[in-house]
């Protein structure tokens, strides 16, 4: 990977300053572990710390658990942890117990052979841990990233170095041991990967070894590797554990789909009482919605010539019952009725409904400005008149400031401040193309192209680690279409920016699990087309990179994406029916990207093309029910942390499972 | 990679360099034939298609144009994977530019399929009063590298058409098609692709 070898020369660089900083003689051999599991707890010092590091026992989301990865100092020595954590899935498969197999209780990095990071292009970053036994740890998979800090950690408090055979192997070494410090083996033993690893514990008897035989039995991970050592087959050296689970996805289809037909099956049979019942299909080929009544057709999706290939019927479709249709959509919140969801002080008395009435119908224009903040959070619901004037005031002085510190930059300063002069000369140049045929921003000189670049820049400085980033500036334009001011536009960016900043991230993990999560969406609620995608080199979704990144920003005109933010932003059925609403346009195209067999390059085209051709409220509906139907198994297929959901930084979500050993 | 068979080929392009380089306009100019003074960022990727005739056979053009940020830079291969030519965009108005497009250059020497051909551009060659890089300098550099070089506007058309024209005479003809195409994904073995190899249409 091109961005692996960029992040090695800092690797090695950060590496080759940390061992001269510290010297042979702060390695110590680790024999704390006889020493901690006499009950020693002193001097332990947590020096990394990931939430959401998850294991993939099955293929299943449902099964997947997630825990906090820890490396702890003690003694000089350091031990890696890995705790599940508690309760976490109501319907997962896997009890309690089974999860207690995985934990990895405080390892010392004397017992650890190498680490092998991956960075597949689809799916999380993961690693994986070899012991000197030859024992491995199933792969841990990172979701909010961290497999650099990870390994940077590693390198400052022991004796790692890269392999020379390949740049993702990294070899940890005893450094006591002047024989393996020439790093004359750095073949890598056969990966055979074990639940637990008693052995090599320090807290052996906290291990439920009596378990061992039914995780082996239970779990798909563990079954493969056992097989593939049977017979001698070795490993192959770029294995992924992605590529397994997908050979087994087909075997499985039938299973998952049968879970999202009984759902469809049950919420049919609901709706039918509620009265929303959907008219029988006279053929699967229709559009999705053809009874909307809000939005007329321009076109029939499906409707350009007839598919050359025999169509696997849609599985939601399949039993002649239409997609459960969401709720007609409503018309959009006015002033009036938006008054009446305040008290008299100007508190929003009933959040929940303000954000189910914006869910289904919108918000008119003029009332954007005062929604907006409370729907990306900047303001609160329970503030009133008063202190929402005075936060607007506050945070304006606050802007002001922010903006101060690249204003004072000087020209001669600027001279010698690289990275100032191109993230200016970045925003400069992506401003002037941003909604210029708009007339709000169009014409030489336009000052609302100046407050965009003022905001970007400002906002490259309040986050800096983040900086400018292409597509930033389409997910700032409508706010400030809203809101005029430019502080309040800059503080409503930065909140919406705490949800979609992972979109950005440099390792692109944001973008990755999200992508991710729509494949296994679409995995569940048309098993077909993910076949068909999966045959046809599709399966990494980037087809959909443009939606995702810049929330359907180029697919609809201003004022339906201003319509399409507001229905998002709600959060009301789901933190994730921008991905629903992937599945729901996907859907209503199935049939022409598999009559026509595109293949990727097609398939792109097709859909960047499709900007302006989507109909934005059949296609919400669809986006409900399918939320509606896919259900927990749907919230499954999407890891926590998954953007636009907030990071977990807050432990206390999941209580922990016994966390400190040492 | 381009395969040929009655005079057609399919022939794989991408397009990389800077941020405002012109990459997108150069698509837009060279397939539709049209400029937009304010062509809209790339986000993602966009492909499309063109044909040109040389003398003695068809190309048809599938066009990949890429977004020009470092921070997408790790999607490049995906891309670029397999191509059989490569437009490295930069603005003659802007040093740094060049600079960038020595990068691509290298990555494509060291990554690419070997047999790629490869085309410079220096792009926005209307803008002569802002001119930064001198024609001799990027002659000299694409010389050295064995890349083929033009000054190209994609706002008054010049040598637009001309750089994929030039492209399609360079292509190898008669190549087998033994390399994949497309995306390949999940650390798949590129065996299971080579169905999915382009061929004449």
């Amino acid at each position: 990977m091109i961005e692996t070898d960029i992040n090695d020369l800092s690797d090695d660089a950060d590496y080759a300053a940390a061992s001269r900083q510290q010297g042979p003689a702060s390695f110590n051999r680790s024999d704390s572990g006889r020493r901690s599991s006499s009950g020693e707890t002193e001097g332990a010092e947590v020096v990394y710390l990931k939430d959401n590091v998850t294991i993939h026992p099955t293929q299943y989301a449902a099964d997947w658990i997630s825990g906090r990865l820890k490396l702890i100092k003690q003694a000089g020595s350091l031990f890696m942890t890995w705790i599940p954590y508690k309760g976490q899935n109501s319907n997962a498969r896997l009890t309690e117990k089974d999860k207690n197999l995985y934990t990895i209780r405080a390892v010392p990095f004397s017992d650890i052979k190498s680490i092998r990071r991956h960075n597949p292009p689809i799916g999380w970053q993961y690693i994986i841990v070899v012991l000197s036994s030859g024992l491995a740890f199933p792969p841990l998979y990172f979701y909010n990233g961290g497999v650099k800090e990870f390994l940077a950690t590693v390198k400052q408090h022991a004796f790692l170095v890269r392999s020379a055979d390949d740049a993702n192997v990294f070899v940890v070494n005893d450094f006591q041991d002047p024989l393996q410090k020439t790093l004359s083996s750095l073949e890598l033993p056969r990966a055979v990967s074990v639940a637990n690893s008693p052995s090599s514990s320090v807290a052996l008897s906290e291990s439920p070894s009596s378990g061992n035989q039914e995780m082996t039995e239970g779990g798909a991970f563990n079954g493969s590797a056992a097989s593939v050592r049977q017979n001698g087959t070795p490993r192959q050296k770029h294995n992924d554990p992605a590529r397994d689970l997908h050979m087994q996805v087909l075997e499985k289809f039938s299973l998952v789909t049968r879970f999202a037909r009984e759902t469809t099956s049950q919420l049919f049979r609901e709706s039918q009482m509620d009265g929303f019942l959907a008219s029988e299909r006279r053929r699967y080929d229709q559009p999705l919605v053809e009874h909307q009544s809000l939005v007329e057709h321009p076109e029939s999706p499906d409707s350009n010539g007839s598919p050359k290939t025999p169509v696997p019927a849609d599985p939601l479709e399949f039993d002649k019952m239409s997609l459960v249709w969401g709720k007609p959509r409503q018309p959009r919140l006015g002033l009036e009725e938006w008054s009446n969801f305040l008290d008299s002080e100007g508190r929003v008395m009933d959040a929940n409904a303000l954000k189910k009435r914006i869910f289904y119908g919108g918000v008119e224009h003029n009332l954007r400005r005062e929604l907006w903040p409370f729907l990306l959070e900047y303001h609160p619901y329970d503030s009133t008149f008063a202190e929402r004037e005075y936060l607007v005031a506050i945070k304006k002085l606050e802007y002001e400031t922010l903006k101060k510190q690249w204003q004072s930059i000087s020209h001669a300063q600027a001279r010698r401040f690289t990275k100032f002069r191109e993230r200016k000369g970045l925003i400069d140049k992506d401003v002037v193309r941003t909604d210029r045929s708009l007339s709000f921003y169009d014409g030489d000189d336009n000052p609302n192209v100046h407050l965009l670049r003022d905001i970007l820049l400002t906002y490259s400085f309040y986050n800096f680690d983040l900086g400018y980033c292409q597509g930033m500036s389409d997910l700032l334009s409508p706010i400030l279409f809203v809101m005029k001011d430019e502080s309040e536009s800059f503080w409503c960016f930065v909140s919406l920016m705490e949800r979609l900043g992972p979109n950005f991230s440099r390792d692109q993990s944001g973008m990755h699990s999200q992508l991710f999560a729509l494949s296994k969406l679409v995995e569940i609620l048309d098993s077909p087309l993910h076949n068909y995608f999966q045959q046809n080199e599709c399966i990494n979704y980037f087809f959909c990179f443009r939606w995702i990144l810049i929330q359907f920003k180029r697919e609809f005109d201003f004022d339906r994406t201003m319509l399409l933010w507001e229905v998002l932003w709600t959060r009301y059925l789901s933190e994730h029916l921008h991905l629903y609403f992937c599945v729901a346009i996907l859907k209503r195209y199935r049939n022409k990207i598999i009559g026509e067999q595109m293949d990727f390059d097609t398939l792109l085209k097709f859909i960047n093309e499709l900007s302006g051709q989507i109909d934005l409220n059949p296609t919400l509906r669809d986006a409900e029910a399918l939320c509606i139907c896919a259900g927990e198994n749907g919230a499954a297929c999407i890891p926590p942390g998954t953007p636009p959901s907030l990071p977990i930084e807050d432990a206390s979500v999941y209580p922990q499972l016994e966390d400190d050993i040492l | 990679m381009a395969s040929s068979g009655n005079k057609s080929i399919n022939a794989k392009l991408v397009l990389l360099g800077d941020v405002g380089a012109g990459k997108s306009s150069l698509v837009l100019r060279f397939v539709k034939g049209q400029f937009i003074e304010f062509q809209e960022s790339t986000i993602g990727a966009a492909f499309s298609s063109q044909t040109v005739a040389v003398d003695d056979a068809t190309v048809k053009f599938e066009i990949w144009d890429t977004a020009g940020q470092e921070r997408y830079h790790s999607l490049a291969p995906m891309y670029y994977r397999g191509a059989a030519a490569a437009i490295i965009v930069y603005d003659i108005t802007n040093q740094a530019s060049l600079e960038r497009a020595k990068k691509w250059v290298q990555e494509l020497q060291s990554q690419g399929n070997s047999n790629m051909v490869m085309a410079l551009a220096g792009n926005k060659a209307d803008l002569v009063d802002s001119r930064k890089v001198a024609t001799e300098e990027a002659q000299a550099y694409a010389q050295e590298n064995g890349l083929f070089f033009m000054e190209t506007s994609a706002k008054t058309a010049t040598n637009v058409n001309d750089i994929f024209y030039e492209i399609a005479k360079r292509l190898p003809r008669l190549q087998p098609a033994q390399n994949p195409s497309g995306m390949v994904l999940l650390n798949r073995p590129p065996a299971e692709k080579a169905a999915g190899a382009s061929c004449c249409s």
